[in-house]
C-alpha cells in the first residue's frame, strides 16, 4: 500500500503523483486532503486530493516543489512507497446548483480546484475557470479544467501564455460582463485575499481553500488555526474551505511565514550536506 | 468476601510469602528509610531531550525497599490503584529476588508496567493508601520505583514474559485511538481470546505516551517494547487510519467488527482566546510537544521544524505545562518560565516534576495570568502582558479561585509561548456518530461501571470521557470497558476482575 | 400633522424613544421580535453576567467531583465556560439582529474590568449595533475609597472604548457623592450615552422564616422620581445624551423624561407586566400628547423643563421638605 503507481512532471517544479490508497479512494469527496510523510525523517504535509479512482484504488496528488518535504516527494518514482498516508481529511466541498460559477485558480491551487470545478459542472452549473500563474510553465491541468468548464481564461504575469495580467483583472471582466452567482478562489494566500476583496465588492458568495501550516491534520495541535468571522477555526477539521469574505487573510499570511527561518535553515543544511 | 479478595488472600497465604514475612520482623522493616531515586545531574540533563532524569534503582536498592513492605493482610495500596495491580505480590517477589516473577505479576493487570512506573502519580494513588502513609504517618513504600524496576529489569534481561492468551473466540472488536486506554483494553481483550484491532490516526502507536510525554520522562523506545509485547499476544495495529473518515463505523461493521472501544483522547487544544494569541510563536502544548516528541523536531536530522526561544513562557500548571517548559529549557531557552494563575502549592503537576523543574532552573511565576500578546513587525510574539492574581474563596472543586488584582499589569519579554491550559475531547468521533450521547463539553457519556455509551456496541474511556486526566485513569477505563464489552458480547454476568 | 417619534441615543438614530431595556425578555428571540414589531426604538439584549458564568462554573466543578476528575482539566475550565457563554451570546446577537429589524444593543454586566475587553470586540464582530455597559459594584467594601470606586468606571470605559468602534453607552447607579460631576466627567470619555439609573436586585427580609430573601423584582410606579430628578439636573450639562430608566410604565412618564431632557427611556418591568403591547401603547400615548401640544418632533420639546432651560434650581434640586414649608407664608 501507499505505492506510487504513476508520476509525471507538469513542469520542472510541479509533479503529478498517483498513489495506491484504496480506502482513501473510496471515502474521498472533492475538497478532501491527505497528510503524508515520505520517510522516517520527513514532515507530515497536507496535500489536496486532485482526483481519485475508487475502482483502481488510487488517488492523485499534485505537488509543487517548495521546500525539503515537497522536494523529497517529487523525487520519488513509481514503485517507491510513501511511508505514511492518512485521509480523507477536512470537510468536503459544498457543491450545489449555484448557477454561474467563477473558479479562480492560482498556480498549483488549480489542482485542488479541478474536482470542485468538476463537481459544480456535474451539478448543472455554468463554469468559467480562470487559471493564473507567473509564467507559462506554472499553468497546470489546463486540459482537465477545460473538460469541465464552459470557458477557460488563462492569465500569466509575464504574458508568456494566455493574457498578461493578474487573476483579479480577468475575474473582474467576467463579473462585469455577466452575472456570477458563486466564486471559488484557490491559490496563494495573497491571491485569495485580493480575489475575495474583488468579489466582496460585487456581493458574490466566495469560498477559499486555505493552505495553512499543519502538523497532525486531525484537529489535535492548532497549528492550522485561522480566524473566520472573528472566531478561531481549525483549517484541518473545519475547513479547508471557508467563506472567503470572513477569512482574516492578513493573519493567515502572517502565520504562513511562521517557520520561514527554520525552513531556510533546513534547506541550507540539506544543501550543505550534499556538498560535503 | 469477593472472589478478588479471596484470590488476594490465597496468594498471600502461599508458602513463600509466609516465609518471607517471617524472615524479617515488622519492627525492623519499618526502620528502613525510603530509598532515594538516583537522578541525573540537572546541569547535565538540561542539555539532553532524551536522557531520563530518574535513573532507576539498582537491584540492591530495590530489594531493600521491597523489604519495607509489611505485606498487609488487607492491602489498602491496591485500592488506590486504578488498574488493581497485585502490589504486595510483585513487591514481595522483588524482595525474594524473583524480579522476572515480579514483572509477570505486573502484567497480570497492567499492559504497560514500565509506563506506569514512570508517569503514574503514585503519591496520589497506591502510595497514598499505603499503611505507612495512612497509619504510621511516614513515607510510603516506593511502589512506583519498584514497578519501574521490575519492568525495566525484565526488558533489559531480554526474557520478556508474554501473558497467556485464551483460544480465539472469533469475535472481532476494535479500539479507536492507540493511547493508554486502548492499549489497556486491547491487552485484556486479547487475553480473553478476542480478535483485537487498534486503529490509530497518527503514524505512531501510543497516543499521548509518544507525542505528549517527553523522552526525558518516558522514552518512546520503552513504549515500543510494551507495544511489541501486545503485538506478540496478537493485537493488530492499523496506523494512519481515522475511523469516521478513512472508513465509517458502518464500513467496519460490514467488515465484521462486533463492538468498538472509543478512546480517541482529549486531543483538541484549548486556547485562552485573548488578544494576540494567533501571532507566530504562540503554540498549543500539543503542537509543541508533538513536534519535539513525535516528529523529533529538535534534531537537524529530522525535517519537521520547531520554534526555539530565548525567553519562553509556558502558560499552565499541570504536567503538560511542566513537560513543555522543561523541553523548552532543553532546547536552549535562557529563561524558561511557568506562568500560572494560582499558587505554587496548588499546581496540579506532580510534585516530583515540579521539583525536577526547579532543579533545572525553571522560573515559576505564580499568581499571574496573561491578558494580551504583542508582536514585532514580522508578526512574531515579542512581549506578553500579564496581570497578578490573588486567591479568593474556594470554588466548588475546593481550590481557591484566582481573582484579578486591579492595575497590577506588567509586561514580560517573550519570543515563544506555549499554551498548556488543558485540552478538550477531540470531536472527530462524536461528529461522525449523531446518535452518540455527548455532554455539553464534548465528552462521551458512559455508564461508569461498564463504560458503555448510549450506542450499545460502543464503549468509551480515557480522556474522551473524562475530559483530560491521567494515563493510569485511562488504563483503568480500558480495563473496565474490556470487562463491560465482554459481558455485553457474551451475556456473561459474572464480574471480571 | 403627525408627530414624528425619531430620536437619537446609543449613538444611533432610533425610530422611537421607547427602548426595551436589558432583561430576561430580551434574551428570547421571539419576544425580541414581538417587542420590535410593537415599535420599540431599540432592543438592549439580556446582559451577559460575570456572576452567572461563575455560578455555572461552580455547578460544573461540583458535578465533576463524582467522576474522579483531574485538577489539570478543571484548572482553566472557567475559560471553557466563558467561551461557551460568549458563543451563545454572539449567536443571540446575530439571531436578534435577524429577527428585530431595529438596532440591537449588546449588554455586558461587569464586576471586574479586565477580561471583558476581548468579549466586547467579539460582540461587535457578531453584529451588535452598540454596546451597553451595565456598571455597578455596591460600595460595601470597607477597604475601598470613593476614589477607588470612581476609578473603576473610568478604567472600564477607557478599556472598552479602545477595543471597539461601535458606540458604547453606559448604565450607572446614583451611588456617587458627587453624582453630577461624575456623570459629566463620564460623558466626556467618549461614551455615546448614559442611562440613569440601574435598578438592582435588592434584598428583603422574610420575618416569618427569619431569612434574607430577594425583594420584588419589578419596579414600583414612583421609582421613576429619582432618575427623573437627575435627568432634569444633568440635561444639557453632559457631552453625551441621556436616557431615563427604572419605573417608567406609562406614556405619561416617558413624556416627563423627555421634557426633563432625556433622549430615550428604557423599559423592563412594564414589558414584564403588560407584554410587548405596552411599547405600542406608550408610542401612541406620546404621539397623542405631542399632537395635542402641537409638537412635530421630539427635539421640539426635549429638555424644555430641564434645570438648564427652566432656570429654577429650587424646583429640581430641593431635597428638604423643611425648605418647602419654609417658603410658605403664614
Amino acid at each position: 500500500m501507499n505505492q506510487i503507481v504513476e508520476k509525471t512532471w507538469f513542469s520542472d517544479k510541479v509533479a503529478k503523483i498517483v498513489v495506491e490508497a484504496p480506502r482513501i479512494a473510496r471515502s474521498r469527496k472533492p475538497g478532501h486532503f491527505v497528510i503524508l510523510r515520505v520517510d522516517e525523517q520527513g514532515e507530515r504535509i497536507p496535500l489536496t486530493i486532485t482526483d481519485s479512482d475508487p475502482e483502481k484504488g488510487t488517488i492523485t496528488l499534485v505537488v509543487q516543489v517548495m521546500g525539503v518535504s515537497s522536494a523529497k516527494l517529487c523525487s520519488m518514482n513509481p514503485g517507491d512507497k510513501i511511508l505514511d498516508l492518512v485521509g480523507p481529511l477536512g470537510q468536503a466541498t459544498h457543491i450545489y446548483p449555484a448557477g454561474t460559477v467563477l473558479a479562480c485558480g492560482g498556480g498549483v491551487g488549480v489542482a485542488p480546484m479541478l474536482p470542485i470545478v468538476e463537481g459544480f459542472k456535474k451539478a448543472g452549473c455554468r463554469v468559467i475557470s480562470i487559471l493564473a500563474a507567473r509564467t507559462k510553465e506554472l499553468i497546470i491541468l489546463e486540459e482537465e479544467i477545460r473538460r469541465w468548464s464552459d470557458e477557460v481564461i488563462i492569465m500569466t504575469d509575464d504574458g508568456s501564455y494566455g493574457r498578461q495580467g493578474l487573476i483579479t483583472a480577468g475575474a473582474e471582466e467576467v463579473i462585469q460582463r455577466e452575472k456570477v452567482d458563486a466564486c471559488i478562489a484557490i491559490g496563494p494566500a495573497v491571491m485569495m485575499k485580493f480575489t475575495a476583496q474583488l468579489t466582496k465588492k460585487y456581493n458574490i458568495p466566495t469560498q477559499a481553500s486555505l493552505n495553512a501550516i499543519m502538523v497532525d491534520g486531525t484537529g489535535m495541535c492548532g497549528a492550522c488555526r485561522v480566524t473566520v468571522g472573528g472566531q478561531t477555526k481549525f483549517t484541518c477539521v473545519d475547513g479547508p474551505e471557508f467563506d472567503a469574505h470572513q477569512v482574516d487573510f492578513d493573519e493567515l499570511i502572517l502565520r504562513l511565514g511562521g517557520y520561514r527561518d527554520e525552513e531556510k535553515h533546513a534547506s541550507d543544511c540539506k544543501c550543505n550536506s550534499h556538498h560535503s | 468476601m469477593s472472589t478478588y479478595q479471596e484470590y488476594l488472600k490465597g496468594e498471600r497465604e502461599q508458602t513463600w510469602r509466609a516465609e518471607l514475612r517471617k524472615m524479617t520482623p515488622n519492627k525492623e522493616r519499618t526502620t528502613i528509610e525510603r530509598v532515594k531515586m538516583p537522578e541525573l545531574d540537572p546541569q547535565i540533563r538540561i542539555h539532553y531531550q532524551d536522557r531520563e532524569v530518574n535513573l532507576g534503582l539498582t537491584a540492591e536498592q530495590a530489594v531493600l525497599e521491597a523489604r519495607r513492605c509489611l505485606d498487609c493482610p488487607t492491602p489498602t495500596c491496591i485500592e488506590g490503584c486504578p488498574v488493581s495491580i497485585n502490589i504486595p505480590k510483585f513487591v514481595k517477589n522483588i524482595e525474594r529476588g524473583e524480579f522476572l516473577e515480579a514483572a509477570k505479576t505486573l502484567k497480570e493487570t497492567s499492559a504497560l508496567p514500565a509506563v506506569c512506573g514512570r508517569v503514574c502519580p503514585q503519591e496520589k494513588q497506591c502510595e497514598a493508601q499505603c499503611f505507612y502513609t495512612q497509619k504510621m504517618k511516614k513515607t510510603p513504600v516506593a511502589i512506583g520505583y519498584l514497578e519501574r524496576f521490575a519492568a525495566d529489569y525484565e526488558r533489559e534481561s531480554g526474557r520478556m514474559s508474554v501473558p497467556e492468551v485464551a483460544a480465539p473466540n472469533g469475535i472481532k472488536v476494535a479500539a479507536i485511538g492507540s493511547g493508554p486506554a486502548s492499549l489497556s483494553f486491547a491487552g485484556d481483550m486479547i487475553k480473553l481470546g478476542y480478535d483485537v484491532t487498534v486503529f490509530e490516526a497518527l503514524h505512531e502507536i501510543g497516543g499521548v505516551l509518544k507525542y505528549g510525554i517527553p523522552e526525558f520522562r518516558l522514552p518512546n523506545k520503552i513504549v515500543d517494547v510494551e507495544l511489541t509485547n501486545l503485538e506478540k499476544m496478537g493485537v493488530k495495529f492499523e496506523r494512519n487510519f481515522i475511523v469516521g473518515k478513512t472508513a465509517s463505523f458502518d464500513d467496519l461493521k460490514a467488515e465484521g467488527f462486533a463492538a468498538f472501544f472509543v478512546a480517541s483522547g482529549a486531543g483538541l487544544p484549548r486556547f485562552m482566546n485573548i488578544p494576540g494569541e494567533n501571532y507566530n510563536g504562540i503554540l498549543s502544548s500539543n503542537e509543541y510537544l508533538t513536534r519535539v516528541n513525535l516528529m523529533n523536531a529538535a534534531s537537524d536530522a529530522f525535517d519537521t521544524p520547531v520554534l526555539r526561544g530565548k525567553n519562553v513562557a509556558v502558560i499552565g500548571g499541570g504536567n503538560t505545562a511542566m513537560d513543555s517548559v522543561r523541553t523548552a529549557k532543553r532546547l536552549g531557552a535562557e529563561r524558561a518560565m511557568i506562568i500560572y494563575r494560582r499558587s505554587r502549592d496548588e499546581m496540579p503537576a506532580r510534585v516530583e516534576e515540579v521539583h525536577h523543574a526547579e532543579e533545572e532552573g525553571i522560573e515559576f511565576i505564580n499568581l499571574t495570568n496573561p491578558v494580551e500578546y504583542f508582536a514585532n513587525e514580522r508578526g512574531r510574539v515579542n512581549r506578553m502582558r500579564v496581570q497578578r492574581m490573588e486567591l479568593g474563596e474556594p470554588d466548588a472543586s475546593g481550590r481557591r479561585s484566582p481573582r484579578v488584582i486591579e492595575g497590577s499589569e506588567y509586561d514580560i519579554d517573550v519570543d515563544l509561548v506555549v499554551v498548556a491550559v488543558g485540552v478538550s475531547p477531540n470531536p472527530l468521533i462524536p461528529s461522525a456518530l449523531k446518535e452518540l450521547k455527548v455532554s455539553r463539553w464534548g465528552t462521551i457519556e458512559v455508564d461508569k461501571e461498564s463504560m458503555q455509551s448510549s450506542v450499545p456496541e460502543l464503549f468509551a474511556g480515557g480522556d474522551i470521557v473524562r475530559g483530560g486526566a491521567t494515563v493510569i485513569l485511562a488504563m483503568g477505563d480500558g480495563r473496565r470497558a474490556a470487562a463491560g464489552m465482554h459481558r455485553y458480547l457474551t451475556g456473561d454476568q459474572t464480574s471480571n476482575h | 400633522m403627525k408627530a414624528n417619534l425619531t430620536t437619537r441615543f446609543f449613538g444611533l438614530e432610533l425610530k422611537s424613544p421607547v427602548v426595551a431595556a436589558s432583561s430576561s425578555m430580551t434574551g428570547n428571540v421571539d419576544q425580541i421580535r414581538k417587542i420590535a414589531d410593537a415599535g420599540a426604538g431599540a432592543i438592549v439584549l439580556k446582559s451577559i453576567f460575570e456572576e452567572e458564568i461563575y455560578h455555572q462554573l461552580q455547578e460544573e466543578l461540583s458535578r465533576r467531583n463524582e467522576f474522579l476528575s483531574d485538577p489539570e482539566y478543571l484548572d482553566y475550565f472557567d475559560y471553557v465556560i466563558k467561551d461557551e457563554s460568549l458563543r451563545k451570546y454572539v449567536k443571540l446577537v446575530s439571531d436578534a439582529k435577524a429577527a428585530a429589524g431595529v438596532p440591537v444593543v449588546a449588554s455586558i454586566n461587569c464586576a471586574t474590568s479586565n477580561e471583558w475587553m476581548a468579549f466586547a470586540a467579539k460582540l461587535q464582530e457578531a453584529g451588535a449595533d452598540a454596546l451597553e455597559l451595565n456598571l455597578f459594584v455596591a460600595p460595601s467594601d470597607y477597604g475601598k475609597t470613593g476614589q477607588d470606586h470612581e476609578n473603576f468606571y473610568f478604567t472600564v470605559v477607557d478599556r472598552v472604548l479602545r477595543h471597539v468602534s461601535i458606540p458604547v453607552s453606559i448604565k450607572i447607579s446614583h451611588y456617587f457623592s458627587n453624582l453630577a460631576g461624575m456623570v459629566q466627567k463620564l460623558s466626556q470619555t467618549g461614551v455615546a450615552g448614559i442611562s440613569l439609573f440601574n435598578r438592582f436586585y435588592a434584598p428583603d427580609i422574610d420575618i416569618a422564616a427569619e431569612k434574607v430573601v430577594a425583594a420584588d423584582v419589578l419596579s414600583a410606579d414612583n421609582e421613576y422620581l429619582l432618575p427623573l430628578r437627575w435627568t432634569g439636573i444633568l440635561a444639557g450639562k453632559t457631552a453625551c445624551r441621556l436616557a431615563g430608566t427604572t419605573g417608567i410604565h406609562t406614556a405619561e412618564t416617558a413624556v416627563k423624561f423627555l421634557l426633563a431632557g432625556a433622549s430615550a427611556v428604557q423599559v423592563a418591568s412594564a414589558l414584564y407586566q403588560h407584554g410587548p403591547a405596552v411599547v405600542a401603547d406608550m408610542n401612541s400615548g406620546i404621539t397623542r400628547w405631542m399632537d395635542e401640544k402641537g409638537y412635530v418632533s421630539i427635539d421640539d420639546f426635549r429638555g424644555k423643563l430641564s434645570l438648564q432651560n427652566v432656570g429654577n434650581a429650587t424646583a429640581w434640586e430641593r431635597v428638604q421638605f423643611m425648605k418647602y414649608f419654609g417658603e410658605k407664608e403664614f
